[in-house]
């Protein structure tokens, strides 16, 4: 079996594994469905003057609310998750590279989260009846397959800095909202102060918000579309390219200070 | 007489010793809930959050109404931080005794179980009004949140009975908390319900009917309509009608709390299933 293969196996496995813990997990469930759906719900009440396409704005901004929520909880959680349940030495003590473990973990994750789309859409268009029309239907299918290969690239980063900063997983809560706001998931960044829209052109989840809203919509021309998937692919490349350094940090970290199951470090 | 004199005494040592487990369960739980926060985590969690929040659903607003209506979406949101107090505070201060292994020793102990329930909601009323304080600072920070024709006190009132309120609903959750492993799942769920039924972001009038029903029996819902007419410059008399329902829901969500608390005491010692989750 030569590399790429043994890693796609750890990957797949770790996805498996992952999937399987999180259908028991209460607050996963929280995040991917009823979380969204209430958001999706809470949105369509307040945006429902803003014309035709607005039901279908509302499913993909409340489905992203819930990508951004259980990357930040539960992508971010990847490796301390395995530090609380003490198999985090084991896996850093196996010949199986970590990054590709964590990446499968956070794989798991994005890919369940996307339930809250298909939730939010069900809700909307089946239980509340509202017309649903994807404009382009096929760059919409791109767009979400580009969006879960950049969050969970950006899932890679977040992870590490779990580990890489003590008060990191303490601050998490402050994260949350602040990434719908600057990533326009349910209303544009042009109504925010000018100064925040370079902070919102280098978070990836605005690229993918804002081509899945184009390709929904039909608001943004192919050209356009294909831009917004460079922006992602470009972004996912850095921070893998980041995010080896950052392990090799974690790893010889853990080795020289033997922290690697302290719970809080 | 001398009967009396005793009975008096007795009395006496009762309420000073109940009122002793009051105050230190209320500060013991507190101080534990938030020991493994450091100064600048809470401070992050207390003022940076609950700006993020507002900032989000007045922008919301601002893309949907086109004008500027934040006042609308300050009050309703800042009121709201009550509710996070009251019902992740109180909830995780009830629910946290289990997880830490300290709930055979509390249901153990001879203490007064009412003093000893009800304290575990003090000093998040007193945090949560400190979040309410906060979320109208950043609206006259950032969005020019007018108070100048608010009665100061009926606000004051307004703002402790909606948190003692929301208490009541944390302390029902906590003891809910003693019997589910997902407490965060219900937690969490509520709070995002508030956001919706209490009127905080969407007026309730304009909710269909059966929501409204439910918007009606949720703490929360009187006490952000009452914050908005006092900001507007309503009299506390104009209030009180309002103001009164919501301290008889917070009574009524509290009474229930604890008979719960009592219910899940009784159980858990005749099954033994005071510490299996």
């Amino acid at each position: 079996m030569n590399q790429v293969q043994k890693n796609l196996r750890v990957m797949l496995l770790a996805f498996e594994v992952e999937m399987r813990q999180n259908l028991t997990d209460g607050f996963v469930i929280f995040g991917i469905l009823i979380q969204p759906l209430l958001v999706a719900l809470m949105a369509l009440w307040m945006l429902k003057g803003k014309g035709p396409d607005y039901a279908i704005f509302v499913v993909v901004g409340s489905g992203m609310t819930g990508l951004w929520t259980t990357l930040l909880f539960n992508g971010g959680n990847s490796i301390t998750g395995e530090r609380w349940t003490g198999t985090l030495e084991p896996l850093v003590a196996s010949p199986a590279s970590l990054r590709m473990i964590i990446f499968g973990k956070v794989l798991a994750n994005v890919a369940q989260s996307l339930g809250s789309m298909i939730g939010s859409y069900l809700l909307i268009s089946t239980i509340l009846g509202y017309p649903l029309t994807l404009a382009r239907p096929a760059l919409f299918a791109v767009s979400l397959l580009v969006t879960v290969f950049a969050l969970v690239c950006f899932g890679l980063i977040l992870a590490s800095f779990f580990i890489l900063i003590p008060d990191f997983a303490r601050m998490v809560n402050t994260l949350e909202f602040p990434i719908y706001i600057l990533c326009g998931f349910l209303f544009p960044i042009a109504l925010l102060p000018g100064w925040t829209t370079p902070i919102s052109y280098l978070l990836s989840p605005y690229w993918a918000a804002q081509a899945l809203h184009g390709a929904a919509q039909g608001t943004l021309t192919t050209g356009q579309i294909l831009a917004d998937w460079g922006w992602m692919l470009a972004f996912s490349l850095s921070y893998i390219l980041i995010s080896g350094k950052l392990y090799q940090v974690i790893l010889r970290k853990a080795r020289v200070d033997a922290t690697l199951d302290i719970v809080g470090n | 007489m001398l009967h009396w004199i005793l009975w008096g005494t007795d009395m006496m040592e009762r309420i000073s010793r109940n009122t002793r487990i009051f105050f230190e369960g209320a500060f013991y739980s507190y101080k534990a809930l938030f020991r493994w926060l450091n100064p600048a985590t809470y401070l992050a969690s207390k003022v940076l959050a609950p700006l993020t929040i507002m900032i989000f659903f007045v922008f919301i607003g601002a893309y949907a109404s086109g004008s500027n209506n934040a006042s609308f979406y300050v009050i309703g949101n800042s009121l709201i931080f009550a509710a996070s107090s009251g019902i992740f505070g109180v909830t995780m201060s009830v629910g946290g005794e289990r997880w830490t292994g300290t709930l055979p020793y509390l249901f153990g102990c001879p203490a007064n179980r009412g003093a000893m329930f009800i304290g575990r909601a003090f000093m998040h009323i007193l945090d949560g009004m400190l979040g309410v304080f906060i979320g109208l600072g950043w609206g006259i920070l950032l969005f020019k949140l007018d108070l100048s024709q608010a009665n100061p006190l009926a606000l004051l009132l307004t703002i402790l009975v909606t948190t003692f309120s929301t208490s009541g609903l944390g302390l029902l959750m906590g003891c809910l908390s003693l019997i589910t492993r997902n407490v965060m799942l219900v937690n969490n769920t509520v709070y995002f319900a508030l956001l919706i039924f209490s009127g905080a972001n969407i007026p309730v009038e304009e909710l269909p009917a059966w929501m409204q029903v439910i918007a009606n029996g949720l703490p929360l819902t009187r006490g952000v309509a009452c914050a908005r007419t006092i900001i507007a410059g309503g009299s506390l008399t104009e209030i009180m009608p309002l103001l009164k329902e919501e301290l008889l829901i917070g009574i009524i969500l509290t009474i229930l709390g604890y008979f719960l608390f009592k219910v899940f005491e009784i159980q858990a010692k005749k099954l033994g299933t005071l510490d299996i989750f």
